[in-house]
């Protein structure tokens, strides 16, 4: 067969494929799926992510088990939460005065709507040197409060934070103390939610019952640059609100989005290089088998019966229990376990085809066992292969998934299974967290889904041609 | 002929049994050894305490001799390969010895009692999941086979793709948050309420905690048996003596149930007697998720807590049951059909 036989070959294939609508469909989620697995840990909101999945500092700054942002444009949801954001791009101007010192001030401004003020407002920014910190917000209604003002000696490399709500308590009170005396005494430092302070109007119902107060709000950072050595960089402003990107956070705060793109990579590798070594393994040892017969055929089919009467599930648990295995172990184990099933049917076929005339005028032309098993049996019983591949890698998938959920999973990766077991382990279920526990399996259902819509229509279409032979 | 391949195929069976139980007590053997010897040890600590009047030396002798012997008898003083044997006999015997840590209800630490208190649970669940799925499966694939590209035989085909990759422990999860939290209809989890009512409104009570996981598995995989027996039956609709069946003017709905499902049978009768058998082993996830205290509650339970003699009780009493249902199935192919005994080869 040269090359353009097996061109012609494959656009006769594609032809038929287009036509199984289902096949379409699959190969649609699949190619999706591939573009996730490939660019999406570039395009998440949190790049970093695959290295830091476990890292709690992290995720320190976003809101703890929030929902996904658009649960605020379902018409039942009548309190609108605060979306969680990042301000970054300032306006950033740098101001030269005479002694030397830079002043370098950046003005943030942010929009408040809500009905509910921010769990928190953190400023962020890297340095190096003794800097001199300041931070003031201005608020629609005129009032502008410093919040945070101190002498930061900063080491290079270290992201410093500045947490409305950890660090500016006192500050704000005095803020309140400035515009009505008797309102603050009324405030304790350690009681009181400081950003609801902050986002109100100042006015008696403040202790109690505040009022929000809704406009644009200015947020100004000024660093003083004291020298040449004194750096001030990156400063950016994090929203920490009730909702929270495309699917929510976890009880860790991690993002959910995020974890289900890094997991889709793990659950491509997973499925397809599980279930190629499968196929291959299957339909040569089903070949030799049947070719060979004799002992070998006697050995291989007590090994098929040893491993199909096996109970998978328990076993590989057992052994991830024991031997604690990386994702690459995993893999070759599960391996060897779904090799069976291609290998019943590949054997009967093989039976038939060693039978055939071509056959045997091959071996009469002097070929070896290897050749003709290699040269012309494997290469008819390909497309077969390739619809029993698809149709197992959802169960590879699943398998993966299970083993995962009960926390014997891979513990330096990220995959759908851990994310679901996380859930589970942290009470997801019985806190309604349905952002956290819905999209894990509903995206290993898809991608199981689109791999069965595959491989049924590959066996549609390549199934006719091999009874035809 | 008959008789020679059926004794044929059970004394195949036993070996691979056998040869699988060797497998495990490789697999367990360090772990199994050391549990072993701690309880051959908390024994004679149990027996010296009844011991009364006796000097530091005769005591002393006493718990060496005694120890001996157990080692002894559980030959583990011997060197690998014959305690690997030993162990494997012990448990082809059913000889499966204590848990070490689990307990039965009564505080009983028998394993083999542990085991049979697990399994009329999930007996009740997945066995009665395995014929529900299969009844109803059947019924809908000869539906499916009557018209085929019909609506039903497309939306059920559809739902067959959906079920497929879809993990049984998720759609549980989701069931439970629906209708136990978000609109509570059915109890989250467990056998019974607390307390547990008595007589009839008990045995109602019963149903009612069965149902939740009970529908949970039937409706995820009845679509995959029902797309199974209608590719079954299509096959075999094709064939020539249906043809023929039609010619002679029989009636569509005899030719389906009357030729088609007899030949289809042998297929149909594998799915369902595998199911049958390989369902004492629950599944160890959904009977987590649901608080169903069966085989695989055990099971996840025996290896959070490093319960080897459960495993591997559970796992050989799993592997036999699985072995057993495969002869079955071979002795009743034999029997609906005649071309495999004619042969004589197993």
């Amino acid at each position: 067969m040269n090359v353009r036989d097996a061109l012609e070959g494959l656009r006769d294939f594609w032809r038929e494929f287009i036509k199984v609508k289902t096949g379409l469909v699959g190969l649609v989620i699949l190619l999706a799926f591939v573009a996730l697995a490939v660019f999406g840990p570039s395009i998440v909101p949190f790049p970093g992510a695959t290295d830091h999945w476990r890292d709690i500092t992290f995720w320190q700054d976003n809101p703890q088990a929030a929902p996904p942002e658009w649960v605020n444009a379902l018409p039942w949801v009548s309190k609108k939460g605060v979306v969680s954001s990042f301000l970054s791009n300032p306006k950033l101007s740098d101001e030269k005065q005479e002694s030397g010192v830079v002043v370098r001030t950046c003005l943030f401004t942010y929009p408040f709507s809500s009905d509910e003020p921010p769990r928190d407002v953190v400023v962020r920014f890297e340095g190096e040197g003794q800097v001199p910190v300041d931070v003031t917000v201005t608020r629609p209604d005129g009032l502008s409060a410093e919040l945070y003002r101190e002498q930061l000696d900063i080491a290079a490399g270290v992201l410093q934070r500045v947490s409305v709500t950890n660090n500016c308590a006192q500050s704000i009170i005095e803020f309140v103390r400035a515009q009505n005396e008797d309102l603050a005494s009324g405030l304790d430092a350690d009681l009181i939610k400081p950003t609801s302070i902050l986002f109100s109007r100042i006015d008696p119902s403040l202790a109690n019952n505040p009022t929000m107060l809704k406009g644009a709000y200015t947020i100004t950072v000024t660093a003083l640059l004291l020298n040449d050595q004194s750096r001030f960089q990156n400063p950016t402003i994090v929203v920490s609100g009730h909702v929270s990107g495309l699917l929510g956070t976890d009880v860790s705060k991690r993002d959910i989005f995020t974890g289900i793109v890094i997991g889709s990579r793990w659950a491509l590798i997973i499925g397809i290089l599980t279930s190629l070594i499968t196929v291959v393994l299957g339909v040569v040892l089903g070949v030799i088998a049947a070719y060979f017969g004799g002992v070998t055929d006697w050995l291989l089919s007590r090994l098929y019966e040893l491993i199909y009467l096996l109970p998978v599930l328990p076993f590989l648990i057992v052994i991830s229990a024991i031997f604690k295995p990386s994702i690459w172990t995993l893999i070759i184990i599960i391996c060897l376990f779904f090799w069976t099933g291609p290998y019943k049917p590949v054997y009967s076929m093989a039976l038939q085809i060693r039978e055939e005339t071509y056959i045997e005028a091959s071996r009469a032309l002097g070929s070896g066992r290897m050749r003709i098993i290699f040269r012309h049996i494997i290469p008819i019983l390909l497309p077969y292969s390739f619809a029993v591949m698809a149709l197992s890698v959802p169960a590879v998938i699943v398998y993966e998934a299970s083993v995962s959920l009960l926390g014997l999973g891979d513990a330096t990766i990220v995959t759908w299974g851990q994310v679901l077991h996380d859930a589970l382990g942290q009470g997801a279920v019985i806190s309604n967290l349905w952002w956290w526990v819905v999209p894990p399996g509903l995206t290993i259902a898809l991608m199981g889904m689109s791999f069965a819509f595959l491989g049924t229509a590959l066996d549609k279409i390549l199934h006719p041609k091999l009874k035809t032979r | 002929m008959f008789r020679i391949y059926i004794l044929k195929r059970i004394l195949y069976g036993a070996l691979m049994y056998i040869v699988m139980v060797f497998v495990f007590s490789t697999l367990f053997n360090n772990v199994a050894d050391q549990t072993q010897r701690s309880q051959i040890d908390e024994q004679i600590r149990q027996e010296v305490r009844t011991l009364k009047n006796v000097t530091e030396q005769q005591l002393q002798k006493y718990i060496e001799d005694r120890r001996l012997a157990k080692l002894n008898q559980y030959h583990l003083n011997e060197p690998l390969p014959s305690r690997i044997f030993w162990r494997a006999v012990r448990t082809i015997s059913f000889d499966f010895g204590n848990a070490t840590n689990l307990k039965a209800s009564n505080g009983d630490r028998l394993v083999l009692g542990i085991i049979l208190e697990a399994l009329p649970k999930t007996l009740i669940l997945f066995t009665t999941e395995v014929i529900l799925t299969t009844v109803l499966g059947v019924a809908l694939g000869l539906y499916m086979a009557q018209k085929p590209n019909g609506l039903l035989d497309r939306v059920s085909s559809g739902l067959t793709m959906i079920t497929n990759g879809l993990p049984a422990w998720w759609l549980g999860m989701i069931a439970i948050m629906i209708f136990s939290y978000a609109v509570p209809l059915f109890p989250s989890g467990g056998l019974h309420s607390n307390p547990t009512p008595q007589g009839l409104a008990g045995f109602i009570d019963f149903l009612w905690h069965l149902s939740l996981p009970l529908l949970t598995l039937v409706l995820l995989s009845v679509w995959g048996t029902g797309y199974l027996t209608r590719n079954i039956v299509l096959s075999n609709l094709q064939e020539d003596y249906v043809m023929a069946a039609r010619a002679r003017g029989i009636a569509e709905r005899r030719v389906l149930f009357g030729h088609t499902l007899r030949t289809s049978l042998p297929a149909i009768m594998t799915l369902a007697v595998l199911g049958l058998f390989s369902s004492i082993a629950g599944n160890i996830i959904v009977e987590g998720i649901f608080g169903w205290p069966g085989i695989g509650k055990l099971y996840f339970v025996a290896v959070q807590a490093n319960d080897v003699p459960i495993l591997m009780a559970t796992l050989s009493i799993e592997t036999l049951f699985n072995m057993v249902g495969f002869i079955l199935l071979d002795i009743i192919y034999g029997f609906l059909d005649p071309r495999i005994k004619v042969g004589g080869k197993a």
